[in-house]
């Protein structure tokens, strides 16, 4: 079984509290801020891993990222997958949702043999949740999202959980396809000693736009049919939005903005 | 090869999910937005149903004023599958070239739009909190990132239809009314092969009454509760929400509560998406156990407390007249299926 | 001089901050009320690797290395300095058996304490003294194929969770007199006696040992006969002082965060107190008292590494860092006004941590000695 997760290093949740909008360029400045593993990225890698436990085969990461992000990279390998290919050049750059997942599938193509792509069902920095079903549709095979649990059999279709709002379903799917996980289809592993020091033996391959059948007008900006405007901070509610009336017109006020905001 | 019973002229298409024959509300709130949107720039709104045996819904939809309802339907789209779905939209859409597709940011929705904006090669704004249309017909949508805390602006600007998903709860459900629209029917190409997944199971779940770190919602008392019998204000508050009940210092130094509810510096830290606080004055030890909610209540006799600062909604009044109504709209809200 | 650590070092504090953070704390309420230490988290420590990181993989161990060692005590004590006091120890178990054991005692030993199956101590300190090692009392006689054992070791940190021993006692007279022994805690005549009642690092447990005609296999003998003061003060120098300052670094990486955290959420006169100058200059103090102590600390790492012999630098760290950690601990306490001597917040119990390791595992006293001939010899 050959599953290739495919991997945003993201700036690190834990120094989020640096990051800052500079108010020129009216862009996010993320210098300094050290990358790690997109989170759900991470249960995506477990849900491999333990696929791999389970049935044999291969856990190659895939990601679409600067030269910088190979510690990310090597915390992968680390976590256990066998291998990793960075797809890492300039002409990537001020790629929209789109533009990843048709570089992302090209490079699969490469890998040839793949059963499953794995990720995460969307990043916290972008948070789009839109490459793992872009992806899919670029390799022309199916694919699921909010996956919670996956059983995979030998040949035949396999058993998918997908969260929806208030429940779950179970789909029937054949390989190959691609699923994005949820929080809920694992806790991710810790990674251990042992395994940093087998890490080092573990290769990152590298590849290029050059490497690959890319076509130039599909990657990049030019591949990017959206277009970020300027980025803003949202008001700070200084104080609240006090809701007035009597009681009972309180009461349904709020009732009103739970329901709405989904809650109830 | 599909086929169509008339020329669809509207430019923006609402996306309405349905299923088993019930609407997501957040097709109508987008609806209600398209028709507000389209006097800008003086195009028609189409609601766009996919699936199978719609015709009543398709009436339904009419009355909310929508210009045009476009029903694609096929025995085949009865159940959802994303392939098939997009296999069947893609026709029309190419045919018709609406400016705007808007679909709702449910799990349906952020599992069709991307398919099918790679389908269309056109982009796609995710999870809009607020859309803005120019005179020229472009979109402007609002997006969040970074959890929230950062907004862009993102248009489309080169290809067509500029698509988005809607966040449900955002815009507001239009009046119904009598209104004159009319329905297209578009008979999609769609063959057994293009279902590419089976669903064998469909389970309602009742969100599982976890500990109060992992819950989604909290409802918090503090030392404004008064008493023990009136605790249950409190917990039946929560109860009607499926959260998790949390209490500052005082009430679990009183017995009111146990000490594993309480929330603050020396307690526990709670990352509820809802958090309501009932009487609590909003000290700093009890606020430093928040982190990072979506949305914060606070009811409280006095209008000068300081959590007042701390939240986003705010009650002035006596939680013993608010929250029995209060429970009373919830349970009636949660009662109901999907409209 | 390369201050920076490798991708490899980064991602060990990574993982390891991760674990303890997500671990440890369900059972630091437990800890600090019983003093007794969570034997449950072995198991998953082994499986990290961390009870086996300076012992080579060739007896089931990582092998990182002393500067990785320093690293992950560290991220430990960050969370809950008890841990690695306790670790701390069991490293010098492990160490001691590493370095002078042969092959045999190599591999009984050393596998099941990488894989957290038991846990090691080691005894040194008796009640005529700690700091006077060539007084100890223990003896020690052959007989035929075992050594009979008589004597009392006391302040020995996983007294009651340890499963084999090193124990340091006198086989004959004068200076090259002392031997060390592996003792297993099922010999016959070994006996656990009293824990004590620390006010700080409680969760590391601290008791008595007692030999009472306890019988030690001949082939228990670790080393030769004589190499007890070498194997005593190298595991000291070499393994135990780093460990107690790694301990300390610990304590000063929490009161640091737990200094910043406070501050940046108190206000007073209408301001956040960081804008007062006062607390701004607690706030360097201890950021620089960290960053010194983490410096000595992690030089005495690469030193070890590089098989380079640190005896005074291994003593000034130990003294620096955890005097430091109390100075700093003390500090912390004072931003938080009043809130600092409740026992809800974590830096009271930093402070009494703080204080604990400063007589254990070496007194500054001792150590200023060590500092004062190496002033002597290099400047003289």
């Amino acid at each position: 079984m050959r599953i290739v997760v495919s991997l945003k290093p993201v700036p690190d949740l834990k120094h989020w509290n640096r990051l800052e909008l500079d108010p020129k360029t009216k862009t996010l400045v993320r210098k300094g801020i050290p990358g790690a593993i997109n989170p759900l990225d991470r249960h995506a890698l477990e849900a491999a891993l333990r696929l791999r436990e389970k049935h044999g085969g291969e856990v190659v990461i895939l990601s679409m990222a600067p030269e910088d992000s190979r510690p990310v990279l090597k915390e992968a390998l680390a976590m256990g997958a066998d291998r990793a290919v960075l797809l890492s050049d300039p002409a990537f750059a001020g790629s929209d949702t789109l533009g990843t997942a048709y570089a992302l599938s090209v490079a699969l193509e490469r890998l040839e043999g793949v059963d499953l792509v794995l990720c995460g069902d969307q990043t916290v920095d972008g948070g789009t949740a839109q490459v793992s079903a872009q992806l899919a549709e670029f390799l022309g095979i199916p694919n699921l999202m909010h996956v919670s649990g996956i059983e995979a059999t030998d040949g035949a279709a396999w058993l998918v959980r997908c969260q929806m709002e208030h429940g779950y379903i179970t789909v029937e799917i054949k390989p190959p396809m691609v699923l994005s996980v949820t929080r809920d289809v694992g806790q991710p592993r810790y990674v251990t000693l042992m395994n940093i020091l087998e890490a080092d033996a573990k290769e990152i391959q590298v590849w290029s736009a050059k490497d690959l059948p890319m076509r130039e007008s599909w990657i990049g900006l030019a591949g990017s049919p959206t277009q970020m405007g300027d980025l803003f901070v949202p008001e700070k509610k200084g104080s609240a939005e006090m809701l007035a009336g009597t009681p009972a017109e309180q009461a349904a006020q709020l009732a009103d903005r739970l329901h709405r905001l989904g809650f109830c | 090869m599909f086929t169509v019973t008339d020329v669809i002229q509207s430019k923006i298409w609402v996306f309405v999910e349905q299923r088993q024959g019930r609407l997501a509300e957040v097709g109508l709130e987008m609806l209600g937005k398209a028709m507000a949107l389209a006097e800008t720039a003086k195009w028609k709104v189409a609601a766009v149903l996919v699936g199978d045996q719609l015709a009543s819904l398709a009436q339904n939809l009419l009355s909310f004023g929508t210009d045009e309802v476009v029903v694609i339907e096929d025995p085949l789209l009865a159940d959802y599958c994303n392939q098939a779905y997009v296999k069947a939209l893609e026709a029309p859409i190419r045919a018709h070239k609406p400016e705007v597709l808007l679909l709702g940011a449910t799990a349906l929705g952020t599992d069709l739009a991307p398919r099918l904006a790679a389908r269309l090669r056109t982009g796609l704004s995710a999870h809009c909190i607020d859309l803005d249309l120019t005179s020229d017909g472009e979109i402007f949508a609002v997006v969040p990132g970074w959890g929230g805390h950062i907004m862009a602006k993102v248009s489309c600007p080169r290809t067509r239809p500029q698509m988005a998903t809607v966040m449900p709860g955002v815009f507001a459900v239009p009046e119904p009314g009598a209104r004159s629209g009319k329905i297209v029917i578009v008979k999609p190409d769609i063959s057994p092969q293009d279902i590419t997944y089976r669903v064998l199971e469909t389970r309602r779940e009742e969100i599982p009454k976890s500990g109060l770190q992992a819950a989604e919602v909290v409802v918090a008392g503090g030392w404004g509760i008064g008493s023990k019998p009136d605790w249950h204000y409190v917990e039946d508050l929560a109860s009607a929400l499926n959260g998790a009940v949390g209490a500052t210092r005082p009430p679990v130094d009183e017995g009111w509560a146990d000490e594993k509810q309480m929330i603050g510096q020396s307690g526990i830290t709670v990352r509820p998406r809802l958090y309501i606080g009932v009487g609590i004055s909003g000290h700093m030890h009890h606020l430093v156990g928040l982190k990072s909610t979506e949305l914060t209540v606070a009811i409280n006799s006095d209008p000068k407390a300081a959590i007042f600062h701390y939240c986003d909604l705010g009650l002035v009044g006596d939680f013993k007249e608010i929250l029995p109504v209060l429970v009373k709209a919830i349970k009636a809200y949660s009662g109901s299926e999907m409209k | 001089m390369d201050f920076k650590f490798s991708d490899r070092e980064e991602l060990l504090r990574k993982t390891v901050r991760e674990y303890a953070e997500k671990e440890i704390p369900p059972y630091m309420e437990t800890m600090e009320e019983t003093g007794e230490f969570p034997t449950e988290l072995l198991k998953s420590m082994g499986q990290m690797g961390i009870l086996g990181v300076i012992t080579s993989p060739e007896y089931g161990g990582t092998g990182m290395g002393h500067l990785a060692r320093i690293i992950v005590l560290e991220e430990l004590g960050r969370v809950c300095p008890a841990i690695p006091m306790a670790l701390q120890v069991h490293h010098m178990c492990t160490y001691a058996l590493g370095t002078w054991g042969n092959e045999d005692q190599k591999k009984k030993y050393l596998p099941p304490l990488a894989k957290g199956e038991t846990m090691g101590a080691v005894a040194v300190t008796e009640p005529s003294g700690g700091s006077d090692v060539a007084g100890m009392q223990s003896a020690a006689t052959l007989d035929g194929d075992k050594y009979i054992l008589n004597g009392r070791k006391c302040f020995i940190t996983n007294a009651h969770t340890a499963d084999t021993w090193v124990v340091i006692a006198r086989t004959s007279e004068g200076g090259k007199g002392l031997s060390a022994f592996i003792v297993e805690k099922g010999f016959p005549g070994a006996k656990v006696g009293r824990k004590e009642n620390k006010v700080g690092l409680r969760g590391a447990n601290t008791g008595e040992l007692a030999f009472n005609n306890c019988e030690v296999p001949k082939k228990n003998l670790l080393g030769n006969e004589g190499d007890g003061m070498t194997i005593a003060i190298r595991d000291i120098v070499e393994c135990g002082r780093p460990g107690m300052a790694s301990v300390a670094l610990g304590i000063l990486c929490a009161v640091m965060e737990q200094a910043v955290k406070f501050a940046n959420e108190r206000t007073l006169y209408g301001k956040s107190i960081t804008k007062l100058q006062a607390i701004q200059w607690y706030l360097a103090e201890i950021l620089s008292d960290l960053e010194i102590s983490r410096l000595l600390t992690y030089r005495v790492g690469w030193m070890l590494d590089q098989k380079m012999s640190p005896h005074a630098e291994s003593a000034l760290s130990k003294q620096f860092a955890c005097e430091a950690a109390a100075r700093s601990a003390r500090k912390a306490i004072e931003i938080h006004g009043s809130y600092g001597i409740m026992k809800e917040y974590p830096v009271q119990r930093l402070l009494r941590d703080a204080l604990v390791t400063i007589p254990a595992g070496g007194t500054a006293e001792i150590a200023k000695l060590v500092l004062a001939r190496q002033a002597m010899t290099t400047y003289g």
